[in-house]
């Protein structure tokens, strides 16, 4: 398609169609052919004229999650405005492979304070008044009807479009691209990922819950249900301590900073999602983004797409307020049955006390908490960084994670601690 | 059949609840496609409130259910009046007549509760399953079989069948994460924090006897508060309260004065006021 053309009930099915075949395929939705029927008959009760009307409706058929609905608007506007929202092109990602230079500048040194602007990083920004909304039109036509104005921002609730985020958050950011797991050491890495999860052990709950077999006789459950037999307790109810296999949630660091490691321990992370699928993936930079779905999405060993947002790959890092936006926004994937694993060099001029802050709330919800670290492993690593020593008092365990050799080595750090 | 008038966005604004265009879309499609919608947000942004605003605007009746930890589908469904039962009993003993199970399982000692009561209804009503996240697995599971079905199996009367599909809308503040299943079944809509020009008009219809400027000032310091990183970001709830209280100490505009003695209307952790207050005093020392 050349550009933007006249939404007519004809076109409508195909362009639906469309746009949950992208979804499905490329960012993982679980859209079925239900969906994509209601989403027809959705658009058969709105304004067609009506841009905003359309994609409000399709969103709340196709989209839920939070998480799905920015790459709800990308690819809405890629196959209902072709024309309005070019896709952004991507610069590569750094590789792994060894002697490929990285991207932006050269990285610092172990220990060395980050060359980031210093407006850039975690302290909490002075209170300002958001700008007014723009005056909402009074009729947003689709584009290609007569004085049809353009897809402007959502005044509800849409932030601004991810290009706009790109420029504020970073003044040197990176892009999306791809990274690929090797195969000399998808093996390894996988023979690694599997050993860790066999070595999470986390405590039993400490609340007893109802079961079919348990220690416990649940009294009260027993004595309800012996009424509905005449008080007779012909059937026992018990409470236990449910042994749950470990959730594991991955926030991986994808500053300039962390370099090649980045992208060793981003494979790590795939390794553990092809291993279990009790596992959520997250990367930031200077913003925090789920990487679950495309990880859901990829074939092993094949190349991997990164978000296409500089907050989560390449750029200056916000350890604290990552975190803390993953202690408030994601708190429903953090649970005693979780296994944080935070994959930083703990590089940040941040406000530690942001760190502080989220490190307390998500150690008291996961249930544990590990800090691996490239640096860890060096002789004479002392945690002084100031975002390690910040989140220091809640870890579990601080591990080294500078090769290969160091993730085979985790699940006999986990057992020693 | 459209149940909703054709202007949902000024029927709820003539309510008092003003709604984005996104959001009045999903509520219209609710009346229109007959499936559930899950409300996700933070606390106070009116997830609730929304539900009994479309029961309002629909003028139907309003059918909650409120979830927790340990909420069974029993008591979400229905419960036997056990003492009416045992009363009846007696009585017939007393008699000399044995009651038959069909007697004593009988509607007479069915007590509805909300579930039943929703699928119960000739006119459809707003059901609305509240904070569904913090009920626990094996209640979201019978949830899955109920929205798909609209029937329930109450083991001594049979399978029930719903005379009429209830608008479903569940809230959620995401205490735990929903199962895929669920969220399939539902259609979805994120309700953001007002824009700071959406919440002045909340104020100002929810509570006309705030002052325009203490009404103006409220919502600009609630959204330079919703930039800082607090543990425990104000919702328009907070703000509703907080104007309320000021209104009610006299205060007209928003001073530093009126700041310290209310702030706790509105930041509900100490460690947050601490961190909000000197900037906020900052910004009320700042021309408008």
């Amino acid at each position: 398609m050349t550009g933007p053309a006249p939404l007519s009930p004809e076109a409508v099915p195909a362009l639906v169609l469309r746009l949950a075949a992208r979804l499905r395929t490329r960012h993982g939705f679980l859209i079925g052919p239900g969906e994509v029927g209601d989403a027809l008959r959705a658009l058969g009760v709105v304004d067609l004229g009506r841009v905003r009307e359309v994609r409000a409706a399709l969103r709340a058929v196709l989209c839920a999650s939070r998480a799905e609905l920015r790459v709800f608007d990308a690819e809405f506007a890629a196959v209902f405005l072709p024309g309005d929202l070019p896709p952004p092109e991507l610069p590569t990602l750094p590789s792994a492979a060894p002697g490929v230079p990285e991207p932006g500048p050269a990285q610092p040194q172990p220990g060395a304070p980050r060359p980031e602007p210093a407006q850039e990083e975690g302290a909490p920004a002075p209170p300002r008044d958001l700008p007014e909304p723009p005056p909402v039109a009074a009729d947003d036509a689709m584009p290609g009807a007569a004085g049809a104005p353009q897809l402007g921002p959502d005044a509800e609730q849409d932030g601004p479009p991810a290009p706009v985020q790109f420029a504020r958050l970073s003044d040197q950011p990176g892009a999306g691209g791809e990274g690929a797991l090797p195969p000399d050491d998808l093996g390894t890495l996988l023979r690694a990922a599997g050993a860790f999860l066999a070595a999470l052990r986390l405590a039993p709950r400490h609340r007893r819950v109802p079961q079919a077999r348990g220690r416990v006789l649940d009294l009260r459950r027993t004595l309800r249900a012996a009424a509905r037999t005449g008080g007779d307790p012909a059937r026992l109810r018990w409470l236990g301590r449910p042994r749950t296999q470990a959730r594991v949630l991955i926030v991986l660091d994808g500053s300039r900073s962390m370099g090649r490691d980045a992208a060793l321990l981003l494979r790590f992370a795939q390794a553990l999602h092809l291993r279990a699928r009790r596992v959520e993936v997250y990367v930031f930079s200077t913003d925090l983004v789920r990487l679950t779905p495309r990880l859901r999405g990829a074939a092993p060993g094949a190349p991997l797409a990164l978000p296409q947002e500089a907050g989560a790959w390449g750029g200056g890092t916000r350890i604290g307020q990552s975190l803390l936006r993953l202690a408030r926004d994601e708190r429903a994937r953090v649970t005693p049955d979780t296994a944080l694993l935070i994959l930083s060099d703990g590089l940040d001029t941040g406000d530690p006390d942001l760190v502080r802050r989220a490190m307390r709330d998500l150690a008291a919800r996961a249930g544990l908490v590990v800090w691996l670290s490239p640096l860890a492993g060096l002789p004479g690593y002392r945690p002084v960084q100031r975002a390690v020593a910040a989140a220091l008092p809640h870890l579990d365990a601080l591990l080294p994670a500078s090769g290969l050799a160091d993730l085979l080595a985790l699940p006999a750090a986990l057992r020693r601690r | 059949m459209d149940a909703a008038p054709p202007d949902l966005n000024a029927a709820f604004r003539a309510r008092g609840y003003v709604a984005g265009e996104a959001l009045g879309t999903a509520l219209r499609l609710v009346t229109l496609l007959g499936r559930p919608l899950l409300l996700e947000g933070p606390a106070g942004v009116g997830k609730t409130e929304a539900a009994k605003t479309l029961a309002d605007v629909l003028g139907t009746r309003l059918i909650r259910l409120q979830c927790y930890e340990g909420l069974d589908a029993q008591a979400a469904l229905y419960e036997w009046n056990y003492a009416r039962q045992l009363l009846h009993l007696r009585r017939a003993e007393a008699t000399g007549r044995e009651p038959s199970d069909a007697e004593l399982y009988g509607e007479n000692f069915l007590m509805r509760r909300p579930l039943l009561q929703a699928i119960s209804e000739d006119v459809p009503p707003v059901l609305l399953i509240d904070e569904v996240d913090r009920a626990d697995d094996a209640f979201e599971a019978f949830l899955l079989e109920l929205l798909a079905e609209w029937q329930v199996t109450v083991p001594e009367l049979g399978t029930i069948t719903a005379r009429t599909r209830p608008h479903v809308v569940l809230t959620s503040n995401r205490a735990r994460e929903l199962s895929d299943a669920l969220r399939r079944r539902c259609l979805y809509h994120w309700v953001e924090y007002p824009s700071r020009a959406q919440e002045l008009e909340i104020v100002r219809a929810r509570l006309p006897e705030v002052t325009a400027a203490l009404a103006a000032g409220v919502t600009r310091a609630v959204h330079a508060l919703r930039e800082l990183p607090l543990g425990k970001p104000p919702g328009v709830a907070e703000t509703l309260d907080w104007a309320r209280a000021l209104s009610v100490l006299g205060y007209e505009t928003l001073d530093a004065h009126a700041l310290h003695t209310t702030l706790g209307a509105v930041l509900k952790l100490r460690e947050d006021a601490q961190l909000a207050a000197p900037l906020l005093e900052r910004q009320l020392a700042r021309p408008e």
